[in-house]
């Protein structure tokens, strides 16, 4: 069965996380996806290298794509882009802003060799407004959009520290990205029609803060307008970083400490434990899990108010009621308990040693690759899966100037023309010339 | 302009994030999507809610949606959404393992009454496997797939704490649905054939973290093993939780010079982020600040030699110390006019002011038949043939069950018998 991009041929001039990965998901769902680099190569194959120009990060974001090397600054490589322009479906790029008008790679020049491209641009701040020559990275939209600030974690100098644990900006603008594509071929297939989509880091990073962002006054005027008027007076007095932190703390500690009792972590006796739960049953299957009598939590009965006076004090009570019970026993025999119970918990899991793990190998999430330098290898494949046109990772990330000949050939060029493209350094590797 | 999934229609039975926002990504890319709530309504109507029923998170992640409820443990509700079915091109449903055969809103019988159905589920460990019958939500799996262990945030009492930042797993399930969707409508306009779709937040996770959970023997030799034993040996031992997130955080090969131009400071009024991905960058970082002796990006230093981390050190204080001495805006004209990369660190309570939101129109105002006007993030976006985004607010509960059973052609009393029976309809006294 053939992915549902089957047939479908993408070119992309990306680098780094958010435009590589929207070129990975294209190609779990079929299509035929081209990467063009630089002879210096995406700046992701030096970070972490360990065989020259091949690095962890690049060969997760890059498999299942072959590799060209052209000199986009040169007349006869973007010559090149122009010829196989018109044999592709979508193209992708993730430069800064400008950078593609430079190098005649922009939409307007683009679709003059093929009106019926989709052409993918995504960019850190979007394309209009007072930021959108801006540089960017993910960590400058965690920062910008509020993601970091909202991850509350301060490092030892009282500075922020950013999310680690993933590059949540980068990932979202690649699957936007990757839906968009999705959604523009199919209005392709309706209309005949091609067209432009924009996505950016920002964008993607408001998006995963939806309600902590919005505004609505019914609501905010409760809940929202106090933390603003804290803010003001620690900036009025001169307040830095730390205690901006604390002002937007206090009053959601105090709305949503009794959630969060049921929804956040605890150390056992010897490692630590997550809650989930989200409704009145979890929190029961809990309680009963723990062997917590009626009355030794209030917070869940109707008439818990956690604006009143001493309320916080009754969930301090409670939180250490429940930190007392789970240090008293260990991860494995807790997880045992509260999943008789029904009860939404996890241990806490290092990322590293995820492959190992018995239901992610049930589910087939990781796949083994071949990487043409570096042998096997083993990583997390298609983010999901479809009955009819199956995903499938479609192979290792390709070494760089891997498959120039390869594609070239394959769209018209003379082994002759090949050669003089090469020697002009229009295409390949400087070192061969 | 319409927008792409113009015409497509979307029954969704969903509740809190994972569900919910997938809808909304259909609904901005034009699909008319209806969510099917049971008679109590989903769960996310009471979290935090300022009107009976209606809450902020309800609110934002339901935006664009018509309401309809029907009750699903009737067989005669059934019978109702059966009888939807056929008029829908795709069905969404984040329901626990099992509950949608239980119910009938399961693909094989949903597939036999529309056969060329898309159909998506999102659930937390997927359909196979010793986890799949538990049930999942975003702190669980986040700490499930080593998203938290990652984010290294300890807590009082040495408990590990969760992002707090947002759902991520839950998200990128949901977007992963979405993506799906418009893939296998692609698909069936090309071929015919419907299909059903799954995606879990355990696999969101770990595509989150792709290159922390892949296995590349090469590298790995060299910087994830001594990482992974060093981790085993210090379980042998007895160590902590918050030991071992100290451990990691302070593992060799972490690249120091790369990470102090690419890592936050405190400014006097607030906080900066620094960007630097290339040695450009970092120049132009160390020309905004004044910063002349730093050789970590010459040819010829060598960043795991013995001196590296001394020197990193060095020029980290020289950093955070420069940083101090001034304001955001004073730094923030600094780092611009050298093209660094660079950002103030924003609240998000305060973000929908910002002119660079506005100027994009990342969040349009939206009307709410109860609670008023509300700014949202608006569509995931932008396209140039085919427009994005809604002006349609969440739906109260129960709020067009009438007009959709109508338009699918219940006549007015089949509607009013189905209200009688309790078949339909939000329960009394919600």
């Amino acid at each position: 069965m053939a992915g549902a991009l089957d047939g479908i041929k993408v070119l992309e001039v990306t680098q780094i996380i958010a435009g590589p990965m929207c070129g990975v998901m294209l190609s779990d769902l079929g299509a035929d996806v081209i990467k063009i680099e630089s002879a210096a190569g995406d700046g992701m194959r030096l970070l972490g290298q360990v065989v020259p120009g091949e690095s962890k990060g690049f060969h997760v974001f890059n498999r299942g794509k072959r590799g060209m090397v052209i000199n986009l600054q040169a007349a006869d490589g973007q010559e090149v882009i122009q010829r196989l322009i018109r044999e592709m479906d979508v193209f992708l790029i993730n430069a800064r802003p400008g950078v593609p008008e430079r190098l005649g790679i922009d939409y307007e020049s683009l679709r003059e060799h093929n009106p019926t491209l989709i052409y993918l641009e995504n960019t850190a701040y979007g394309p209009t407004g007072p930021s959108a020559h801006r540089a960017g990275a993910d960590i400058i939209a965690q920062a910008y959009s509020g993601l970091m600030a909202g991850d509350e974690k301060v490092d030892e100098h009282g500075g922020p520290d950013l999310i680690t644990a993933t590059t949540p900006a980068d990932f979202v603008a690649a699957f936007t990205s990757t839906i968009a594509v999705c959604a523009a071929l199919f209005h392709r297939e309706r209309t005949g029609e091609g067209q432009k989509i924009d996505t950016s880091l920002l964008a993607g990073a408001m998006v995963l803060q939806n309600a902590f962002t919005s505004r609505m006054p019914v609501s905010d005027a409760v809940l929202l307008e106090p933390i603003l008027d804290g803010l003001a007076a620690v900036r009025e007095r001169g307040g830095g970083y730390r205690e901006l932190l604390a002002a937007r703390g206090g009053l959601r500690a105090l709305v949503g400490g009794a959630f969060f009792l049921y929804y956040g972590g605890y150390q056992t006796s010897d490692g630590a434990i997550m809650l989930g739960c989200v409704t009145p049953p979890n929190r029961q299957q809990v309680r009963d899990a723990l062997g917590l009598e009626p009355g030794d939590d209030p917070t869940d009965d109707g008439e818990f108010n956690a604006l009143a006076d001493g309320s916080a004090e009754i969930v301090a009570r409670v939180r250490a009621l429940i930190s007392e019970r789970f240090a008293s026993d260990t991860t494995e025999s807790w997880i045992a308990r509260l999943d008789a119970a029904g009860a939404p918990a996890s241990q806490v899991n290092i990322p590293e040693e995820m492959i190992d793990d018995a239901q992610v190998q049930a589910l087939g999430i990781m796949v083994d690759l071949d990487h043409r330098l570096t042998g096997p290898e083993t990583m997390v494949g298609p983010p999901f899966s479809m009955s009819a046109t199956p995903l499938a990772a479609q192979g290792a990330s390709p070494p760089l100037d891997g498959d120039t000949d390869e594609v070239l050939v394959e769209y018209g060029y003379s082994v002759e023309e090949i050669a003089v493209l090469r020697s002009s350094g229009a295409v390949g590797l400087p070192g061969e010339r | 302009m319409p927008g792409p999934l113009d015409g497509i229609k979307v029954l969704e039975l969903t509740q809190i994030i994972a569900g919910p926002y997938c809808g909304i990504a259909l609904a901005d890319l034009g699909a008319e999507v209806v969510k099917l709530e049971s008679p109590v309504g989903d769960a996310s109507r009471k979290i935090g809610q300022f009107a009976p029923g209606e809450s902020k998170a309800f609110h934002g992640l339901n935006r664009g949606k018509r309401g309809l409820v029907i009750d699903l443990a009737q067989a005669e509700g059934r019978k109702v959404a059966h009888r939807l079915i056929p008029h829908f091109d795709v069905f969404v449903t984040n329901v626990r393992p099992g509950v949608a055969e239980r119910i009938g809103m399961d693909y094989e019988t949903l597939q036999t009454l529309r056969p060329d159905l898309i159909y998506f589920d999102v659930t937390g460990f997927g359909h196979r496997g010793p986890s799949a019958h538990r049930a999942g939500s975003d702190a669980m799996v986040q700490a499930y797939s080593g998203l938290v262990a990652g984010d290294l945030k300890v807590g009082p009492r040495g408990a590990p704490e969760q992002i707090t930042a947002t759902a991520p797993s839950d998200y990128i399930a949901a977007l992963g649905g979405a993506m799906g969707v418009c893939a296998a409508l692609y698909h069936r306009e090309r071929t015919g054939e419907g299909q059903r779709i799954s995606s879990t937040l355990l696999g969101a996770g770990l595509t989150l973290q792709t290159p922390w959970a892949a296995d590349v023997p090469v590298s790995d030799s060299i910087l994830i093993e001594p990482l992974r034993q060093m981790m085993s040996e210090m379980r042998e031992a007895g160590a902590t939780y918050a030991e071992m997130i100290e451990a990691r955080r302070n593992r060799p090969n972490q690249g120091k010079a790369f990470r102090i131009y690419y890592s936050g400071y405190p400014v006097k009024d607030g906080a900066i982020i620094l960007g630097a991905l290339t040695p450009q960058n970092r120049e132009q970082i160390r020309s905004a600040l004044g910063i002349i002796d730093d050789p970590s990006d010459s040819s010829e230093f060598n960043a795991i030699g013995p001196e590296a981390d001394a020197i990193a050190n060095r020029v980290e204080e020289q950093i955070r110390s420069k940083l101090a001495s001034g304001t955001m805006a004073e730094w923030m004209t600094r780092l611009d006019a050298a093209g660094a990369p660079a950002s103030p660190v924003h609240w998000l309570e305060e973000i929908a002011d910002d002119p660079q939101v506005v100027a994009m129109g990342l969040m349009p105002t939206i009307e709410h038949p109860l609670t008023g006007p509300e700014r949202h993030v608006g569509p995931l976006v932008q396209m140039s043939r085919t427009e994005t985004g809604t002006s349609r607010s969440s739906p109260p509960l129960d709020a067009e069950t009438d007009d959709v059973l109508r338009e699918h052609g219940f006549t007015e009393q089949q509607v009013a018998e189905l209200r009688q029976s309790g078949a339909i309809g939000a329960s009394a006294g919600d």
